[in-house]
């Protein structure tokens, strides 16, 4: 018999022994369940202060909801090698999206960088999977009717913004100054979402003095001067200016017949185009409207492969007569003439047909022949270029838009506070390029009458793109939460300098058309993520670290 | 001097060893640092048909080993292949920008030479005078003194304030020289030039002095110098002609060893005056994963150093007969 007393003992000793496990198993699957230390990749503080600044800024704010936040800083090299081709290994990372004519149109933002058929290689590196989205973004690429598209591009801007895809920081505000001594001030043109450094600045800007250059300046130097080579930034606007397009993006940024006298849609799938009579090549043979089918033709085959995407969509093109040309499309692709026919460049075909068939037989392509004097039909002509130090472009006087300043010199000066010195000394009259501190350049401006500074809000935006494969940013509510955390305006002020004006979507302010401005974006700082976050059932432990919801548990090891 | 043809053949060969196992490093040394060529390219229309064709075009969809061997029969003959992203070949490339290095290297390295050579001779003359003290005061701070820092004061003051030189480049905006010659013999490159050279030159005249300075000092103490007072000879006569002749040897081997260095161009002065030459070159390829660009560069770069020491080495040894060739001396 086991007397009452043993008994007791027992059963006390029993629910010691219960309840210590009992602690145990709770507390380890506690353990299990808080979030892993998350990384924030960023570029060095001294190539890219504000990201890295605002990378810190962010850390700090998950920090105070309990999240172990850490910033981890990458040359950018390192970083986008790490973010495209091993799409499973980092959790977050600062990135930026840059201003282009052709990014005028919202097609390319809208369905390359979020389309889930570009997630596995392409530029969907985050991962965002959503059939709804994808039927947006299918959609507005065929609606050729722009009102019925402008909705559909709203919709996509909501979509992202409720999913909370991307966390979107600013978009910058960008200060081009030039010397108002040197050009006529209504002759400098401001464009949308691109400021006073594009093409039509340099073909209006009238000198009002002796100098009768514009001067510009590149922190990046001229890769090669070929159009069909899609390479450094410099190279883009040099062929800008020595190559025709049918259109050009025009000051309001949209599309505008150029070389073409008129485009016009004759169907859904079919646009007629008039080429404007006269046109010369660079070497006096006229442009034919055999030229401009060899044109879109050329980037067909496998010897232009960086232009191919941009004509995939072509079907044929036929030659109605010797100024007329019918582009058959395979289908409806609302943005074409803005990602086509505003990005073409219109070649001299007696030059570069033996080239590519002379290429066919070798292993490099078009994108490798550099052509001794470049032959274009643009407003300026090539005129030389010294490697790593400048460019020189000479005015076309037979153009039918012939520029009013006489040559364009772009020269290449990787050292950003000489380039102020050389904007007051009057070295440059054209500061194309300003990477530093944009308080410093604006006090630099006030104090010199001659100079003229024009600011404008970039189409280009800042970001920090968070891994949807990797948890818990596959978690909506926690993506929301990151995002209410994210105090844009704050980055702003302190990153920015007020330069800036924050973001919520992949379309500019400058883009009116298309901008959504009743977007539901996620704000609300700590208090606001506090609360999606436990709505959606995370959790705290005792040392106030986030835990992930009852029933997961942290199955990844930190990135690093 | 009898010639010893068979310290030639060993110095030679030595010498293609060394330049073997240099390009055996580089080659590795950059497929393994992090980073990717595609990455310049990524884009939003960037397909995966491209990123194919690319890595076909670049020659790096093959293994490893292979791409090896590849590179060792194209350097056999002399071949660097083609840069990834300037699309012409790396001897091209490298062609363009060599020369404006070795002008702006060259130039302030005799500046440097001629000025050290000469300060060292008075300061260890005029030992444990006060011209001594600042002088070596002064040459601790130039060498001490950052280039960057240097060359932002120096356009500070003489391009921005006083405009009386050009702040940066190799010429005027949109200046073509006809030739190499006619550049040289323009008034508007030395113009260009100047500022350059000059910060490179401060940064680099410490070495010659301070070392021709100590060497000085060894030699002023030996008997032939004193021998040489007694006879009477005048001061200058002996201490140019019998003590720094024989004070100049380390400074001579260490100018050899600067003309190889030279070569690789000085990224700092190159940026800051945005001189177009090799050292900013560099900076970019390798930060582009421009595996030909900064392997033919790099080996280039090897090669001269490989070289000017053994120039070194042979200079010595005319300069020193007591340094024989074979090394026994």
């Amino acid at each position: 018999m086991i007397s009452n007393k043993t008994l007791r003992s027992i059963v006390l000793v029993a629910f010691c022994l219960v309840s210590v496990l009992g602690t145990a198993v709770f507390a380890a699957s506690d353990a299990e369940r808080v979030i892993r230390p998350l990384y924030i990749l960023t570029r060095p503080q001294a190539s890219s202060p504000d990201e890295f600044e605002s990378a810190t800024l962010i850390a700090n704010a998950m920090k105070e909801v309990g999240i172990d936040a850490r910033v981890k800083v990458m040359p950018w090299e390192q970083m986008a090698d790490l973010v495209w081709y091993e799409r499973t290994k980092w959790d977050m990372t600062g990135w930026q999206m840059t201003a282009r004519p052709e990014r005028l149109d919202p097609d390319e933002f809208t369905y390359n960088l979020f389309h889930s058929s570009t997630a596995e290689t392409g530029y969907n590196f985050v991962g965002y999977i959503n059939p709804a989205y994808d039927k947006v973004a299918e959609q507005q690429r065929v609606t050729v009717d722009p009102q019925k598209r402008k909705e559909l591009i709203m919709k996509a801007q909501q979509i992202i913004a409720d999913d909370a895809v991307y966390d979107f920081l600013v978009h910058q505000k960008i200060g081009i100054v030039y010397n108002n001594q040197v050009f006529a001030p209504d002759s400098i043109k401001e464009m949308a979402g691109l400021g006073i450094k594009n093409f039509w600045t340099y073909i209006y800007a009238t000198p009002v003095g002796a100098q009768k250059s514009m001067i510009l300046n590149s922190n990046d130097t001229v890769q090669a001067v070929n159009p069909f080579y899609i390479s450094g930034t410099v190279d883009s606007w040099v062929t800008e200016l020595i190559w025709d397009r049918l259109m050009r993006m025009g000051i309001d940024g949209l599309p505008k017949p150029w070389a073409a006298e008129s485009v016009k849609w004759i169907a859904d799938d079919q646009v007629k185009v008039v080429l404007r009579k006269g046109m010369k090549w660079h070497d006096g043979k006229p442009v034919t409207a055999e030229d401009v089918k060899f044109s879109f033709e050329a980037p067909m085959t496998g010897e232009v492969p960086m232009y191919k995407p941009f004509v995939s969509i072509i079907d044929k093109i036929d030659i109605v007569n010797v100024n007329t040309l019918i582009f058959k499309l395979k289908k409806p692709w609302a943005a074409f003439e803005t990602a086509c026919l505003a990005k073409i460049n219109i070649v001299p075909r007696h030059i570069w047909e033996p080239i590519l068939k002379d290429l066919q037989q070798k292993p490099e392509n078009a994108e490798s022949y550099q052509e001794k004097v470049p032959v274009g039909s643009g407003p300026f002509k090539f005129g030389s270029w010294k490697f790593s130090e400048e460019i020189v472009l000479e005015a076309n006087k037979s153009h039918f838009q012939a520029p009013k300043i006489e040559k364009w010199i772009c020269r290449f000066i990787p050292n950003m506070e000489a380039t102020l010195g050389m904007i007051q000394n009057g070295e440059i009259n054209f500061l194309a390029t300003y990477v530093g501190d944009p308080q410093l350049l604006e006090q630099k401006v006030k104090a010199d009458p001659k100079l003229t500074m024009v600011s404008s809000v970039d189409l280009g935006y800042r970001f920090f793109a968070m891994n949807l494969r990797r948890p818990p940013f596959n978690d909506v509510a926690f993506r929301r939460a990151v995002l209410a955390l994210t105090d844009r305006w704050l980055i702003v002020d302190a990153v920015w300098k007020g330069f800036a004006v924050p973001a919520d979507s992949v379309v500019s302010p400058a883009l009116e058309f298309w901008k959504n401005k009743n977007l539901n974006y996620p704000e609300g700082g700590v208090e606001e993520a506090k609360k999606l976050l436990k709505a959606a059932g995370y959790e705290w432990d005792r040392k106030g670290r986030l835990m992930y919801p009852k029933g997961k548990k942290e199955e990844l090891a930190p990135a690093f | 001097m009898r010639v010893n043809w068979k310290f030639f053949a060993k110095r030679f060969g030595q010498m293609l060893l060394t330049l073997w196992i240099i390009a055996t490093i580089l080659f590795f040394i950059f497929r393994l640092m992090p980073g990717n060529p595609l990455v310049a390219y990524i884009d939003p229309t960037f397909t995966q048909e491209q990123q194919e064709i690319l890595m076909r075009q670049f020659g790096l969809d093959k293994p490893l080993w292979q791409q090896y061997f590849v590179y060792l029969g194209n350097l056999l003959q002399g071949e660097f292949g083609d840069s990834f992203f300037y699309k012409d070949s790396v001897v091209d490339v490298v062609s363009k920008v060599l020369p404006n290095t070795l002008y702006l290297m060259l130039l302030s390295l005799v500046v440097a030479y001629v000025i050290g050579v000469l300060g060292g001779i008075v300061l260890a003359w005029r030992r444990g005078e006060k011209i001594e003290t600042v002088g070596i005061v002064f040459t601790l701070f130039t060498r001490a003194a950052p280039q960057f820092w240097v060359g932002m004061i120096l356009l500070a003051v003489f391009s921005f304030k006083l405009n009386w030189f050009p702040s940066g480049g190799s010429s005027p905006a949109g200046v073509v020289y006809s030739s190499e010659l006619a550049k040289l013999l323009s008034p508007s490159f030395w113009h260009h030039l100047f500022l350059p050279a000059l910060t490179l030159a401060i940064y680099l005249l410490g070495l010659p002095l301070l070392l021709m300075r100590s060497s000085m000092l060894d030699v002023l103490g030996e008997a032939y110098v004193d021998m040489a007072m007694m006879r009477g000879l005048s001061e200058r006569r002996v201490m140019f002609k019998y003590a720094a002749r024989n004070a100049a040897l380390p400074v001579v081997t260490a100018m050899a060893v600067g003309v190889g260095y030279a070569v690789g161009g000085n990224v700092v002065v190159e940026t800051v005056f945005s001189w177009p030459g090799l050292g900013r070159l560099l900076v970019k390829a390798v930060s582009a994963s421009d595996y030909p660009l900064s392997q033919g560069a790099f080996i280039l770069i090897a090669a001269v150093m490989v070289f000017m020491n053994f120039v070194a080495d042979i200079l010595y040894s005319l300069l020193d007969p007591r340094v024989s060739l074979d090394g026994r001396g």
